[in-house]
């Protein structure tokens, strides 16, 4: 799926897998003998995974070469081991060590890779377009049949009221983007100036909002099923 | 958008739930999720709320997957940085 990077092969990876959690954390703490070989050791292990991540993100594009993804994976590995040493007192010990760090390079890893992906799109630009679009589907797909095609467009008629009448702007906003547009929400995020948990509290109420619509149509959870149901 | 990301779109507003937990409790949880997922340990209380944040949000999905596989490449003594 990606391709070898020939610069990870000179990360010495071999030894960090044999500390356990608590040498980690003793290691890593303030005033340890070993801190600065234990830093160094998992700047190496998160270079590793800052690698995996954004190689695979980002490798078979073509206009990334492996220096820019190198370079990438760099800067990426640097924010976090200090994203990492910052949040150390928050290790509960409920998984491995190595992979709770690696969640904060894969975190950032993929952001930064979203970000590279969309630099130079304007959400200023996709705003402009007029929403709710026409139709949200395509309705005469080859093996749709005109009855499901008929209930998609009923569906989409009560979306598209809702997304009028009842979604505040930024709901709109958010909806058009992620859903339409296929905006990664960090991309979102960063343009709105806010975090991910009020992004995903937005889609949240707006599709609360839907379920809502939908529901007083009667179209509920057990019928959509059968409706998208595929047909023999 | 094509009719099976619509189709997809309104699976997910009618799996919608009143109370869904944030991007920032499921990535809290996250690493010990995929630890229990890869040693085939018994799954937490909290798995069933997380699953469906994964299945809404498709940031959080992608962080998932890419964490799980690279945690499990090296369970099976694999070098994830080699391609194969």
């Amino acid at each position: 799926m990606w391709g070898q990077s020939p610069a990870a092969n000179d990360i010495n990876y071999s030894m960090s897998v044999q500390r356990t959690n608590e040498e980690w954390i003793r290691d890593l703490g303030s005033g340890s003998d070993n801190q600065s070989a234990a830093i160094e050791e998992l700047s190496n292990v998160l270079l590793r995974a800052a690698l995996y991540t954004i190689q695979r993100q980002l490798g078979n594009l073509a206009q990334f070469s492996q220096l820019e993804v190198r370079q990438l994976a760099e800067d990426c590995a640097q924010d976090a081991v200090v994203t990492l040493l910052k949040h150390l007192p928050d290790f509960r010990g409920d998984s491995k060590f190595l992979t709770w760090a690696y969640k904060f390079a894969v975190n950032i890893g993929l952001t930064m890779a979203r970000h590279e992906q969309w630099k130079g799109v304007s959400l200023d630009d996709l705003e402009d377009q007029p929403f709710p679009k026409d139709r949200a589907f395509e309705e005469n797909l080859n093996g749709s049949s005109p009855e499901l095609a008929a209930m998609r467009g009923e569906v989409w008629e009560i979306l598209s009221a809702t997304i009028r009448d009842e979604l505040t702007e930024k709901q709109k906003l958010v909806i058009q983007w992620m859903i339409f547009d296929e905006v990664p929400m960090d991309v979102v995020v960063q343009h709105l100036d806010t975090n991910r948990n009020a992004v995903y509290k937005l889609l949240h109420d707006a599709r609360s909002k839907f379920k809502k619509s939908l529901q007083a149509h009667g179209i509920g959870v057990d019928e959509s099923l059968d409706l998208y149901r595929p047909k023999r | 958008m094509n009719n099976s990301k619509f189709d997809e779109w309104i699976k997910k507003i009618l799996a919608t739930e009143a109370k869904e937990i944030s991007c920032s409790e499921c990535l809290d949880l996250l690493p010990e999720h995929v630890d229990v997922e890869i040693s085939g340990g018994l799954r937490r209380e909290y798995a069933v709320k997380l699953e469906k944040h994964l299945y809404q949000c498709q940031a959080c999905r992608d962080e998932y997957v890419v964490l799980r596989d690279l945690v499990r490449l090296e369970a099976d003594g694999k070098d994830p940085l080699s391609g194969e």
